[in-house]
């Protein structure tokens, strides 16, 4: 690895990052904001779905459940702090809400392997879409106004822009520190095989736990923040199928339990749906069905997947001319 | 028969819905040796395995490590003790190389304070497999997939190998240098139980050995007791008949 070309480009990226908003119109801020967002859903689903191998299909209860948990927080209970960081308090609630909760359900659930805790949180994911819908004091139904006071001469569109570039690079950085840490090893191992993973002194019940609490903590942070985003909300802005569905496709389409996978698959997705097929409504989602469907067939493996296999196939095509590989000596 | 044994079991028993897979069976393994657990398909072999690693719950008996009973841990718990199993058919992380296989057991594994990757290379050493290492799994083929196995759960610092069926497949060359891989691990100390069908390979390597049949144990000792005994030797090849044919069956069905 070369660590130290690591620094500067951060330094860069974050410095044009926070000067892009400045060149772009307030309509191509909000698709960068909204790409931020996605990518930011993909990569903390990943730490579950991709790394554990569990995936999720109902993500979008912790994208509910922290926003509801932040705008009850902020309605009830008040902001703090000053201006820009007033929406620093229930965004940090909306996560906490969503770990305390993914924290309770994961024992029972966890124990469902493959296909089945897929569907099993499918459910979840309408369970609380429900309970946010009947019971009155959640106020789903009608619908909560959150806003957030804006720092004097900043549009909308550029402050939620930064909040969630900041909180993709948080998902990110939390993504990278879970895979190269004990943690990602053992979940790895728990992706391609539980029970050996066992056998070899992984906890894997822990570890399957720690994984689901740490995603959906991320993804209750997003969600607090998208409500701030969208200023009035009902159940179904939040609880929405298909935050969960793009959450995997995004993250399938990049490169499944790849570090960059799910963001440069968001990356790909925005782009073609938000920009090249912004004015084809009528047909916008046929496209993009036929693009997930073809990327899966072609490349199962996603983009990163591929191109990482195609590099090894030409590593040991090098090595079998060096040294001709035998199995008995 | 010397030393605190690693492993030792009491009135061993699972039940499949009634069926007694393992019927009270108990077993001692000393420390630092080389045992033979053998019987015939479907004897119990492996479900005696499964039950030590924790992949199946006792229905009655005892299980100790090293004098603690161990029966109701959990799996990863009991290797973390030191028993280390290595599987009859070969359980890659597919995706994974040779090494990052093997570093999986280097890095969980029984927690004392060492470097992962010198362990991981010892392991790699020890099988020979490292001009495999940087191999992904998948693709690999089944004497070295074999070899994984071994390095795998030598990796984890058993103080006891389960290791079930490892020359299952091999041509005789590369039995013989799994034998010898075998040794070469007991010599760090490493005890290890072989489930093999291999007999040549069981009869040269092991100090003593075990002989299951339908989840009785029916017979141990040392390999030449074992070999001459009339309930091992009726197990294997069905029971003696007053029929001149019956020699020359027993003769033509080599275990």
């Amino acid at each position: 690895m070369k660590s130290w070309l690591l620094l500067p480009l951060v330094i860069v990226l974050v410095i044009a990052g926070y000067f892009l908003p400045q060149w772009l119109s307030p309509f191509h801020v909000r698709v960068v904001q909204f790409f931020f967002f996605a990518a930011a859903l993909a990569v903390a689903w990943n730490i579950l779905g991709g790394f554990s191998g569990y995936w999720s299909f109902g993500h979008t209860a912790f994208i509910g459940i922290g926003a509801f948990a932040a705008a009850h927080f902020s309605m009830r209970i008040g902001m703090f702090g000053a201006q820009p960081f007033s929406i620093v308090v229930p965004i940090i609630i909306g996560g906490l809400v969503s770990a305390i909760v993914a924290a309770i359900i994961a024992y029972p659930i966890l124990r469902l392997r493959g296909i089945y805790f897929a569907i099993a949180m499918l459910g979840v994911g309408q369970v609380f879409a429900e309970l946010a819908n009947n019971i009155r004091w959640f106020q789903g139904g009608v619908g909560l106004f959150v806003t957030a006071p804006m720092p004097p001469g900043v549009p909308p569109e550029r402050f939620y822009y930064y909040v969630f570039g900041i909180l993709l690079a948080i998902t990110f950085v939390t993504s990278v520190a879970v895979r190269y840490s004990r943690l990602g090893a053992g979940l790895i191992a728990i992706r391609e095989d539980e029970d050996t993973a066992g056998m070899l002194g992984v906890p894997a019940e822990r570890y399957k736990i720690a994984a689901f609490v740490i995603s959906a903590s991320l993804v209750g942070m997003l969600g607090a923040a998208y409500a701030f985003s969208v200023g009035y909300f009902t159940t179904s802005t939040v609880f929405r199928i298909d935050f969960s569905l793009n959450m995997i496709v995004y993250s399938l389409i990049g490169g499944l339990g790849t570090l960059f996978g799910p963001v440069i698959g968001a990356a790909i997705m925005l782009f073609v749906t938000q920009v090249l097929l912004s004015h084809l409504l009528e047909v916008h989602l046929l496209i993009t069905g036929l693009i997930v469907v073809t990327i899966v067939l072609v490349i199962p493996k996603g983009i990163l997947g591929t191109l990482s296999d195609a590099m090894q196939r030409r590593r040991s095509v090098d090595r079998g001319k060096a040294q001709p590989v035998g199995e008995a000596r | 028969m010397s030393g605190e044994p690693v492993i030792s079991g009491r009135g061993v028993t699972k039940h499949f819905k009634g069926l007694a897979a393992i019927d009270g069976v108990d077993f001692a393994v000393p420390a630092g040796s080389i045992h033979g657990l053998i019987g015939p398909n479907g004897a119990g072999k492996s479900t005696l395995f499964n039950l030590i690693t924790g992949y199946y719950p006792l229905t009655s008996g005892e299980i100790y490590f090293q004098g603690q009973r161990i029966d109701a841990l959990p799996t990863y718990k009991r290797n973390q003790l030191g028993i280390a199993r290595a599987f009859q058919i070969s359980k890659p992380f597919p995706a994974l190389t040779v090494r990052e296989n093997v570093g999986i057991g280097a890095m969980f594994g029984r927690p004392e304070r060492s470097d992962s990757s010198a362990v991981t290379d010892a392991a790699l050493e020890i099988t020979g497999l490292t001009e495999f290492a940087d191999r992904t799994a998948e693709g690999l083929t089944v004497g070295t997939l074999r070899k994984l196995e071994i390095a795998r759960a030598f990796a984890t610092r058993p103080a006891v190998l389960l290791a079930d069926e490892p020359c299952a497949g091999l041509n005789p060359f590369e039995t013989e240098a799994m034998v010898a891989c075998l040794r070469r691990i007991r010599d760090h100390g490493v005890a290890i139980w072989l489930v093999e069908h291999d007999m040549r390979a069981v009869m040269s390597v092991c100090e003593h050995i075990i002989v299951i049949e339908a989840g009785r144990k029916i017979a141990e000792g040392s390999p030449q007791t074992v070999a001459n005994d009339p309930a091992v030797i009726e197990a294997y090849l069905g029971a003696p008949v007053e029929d001149e044919d019956a020699d020359e069956e027993a003769d033509n069905a080599r275990p």
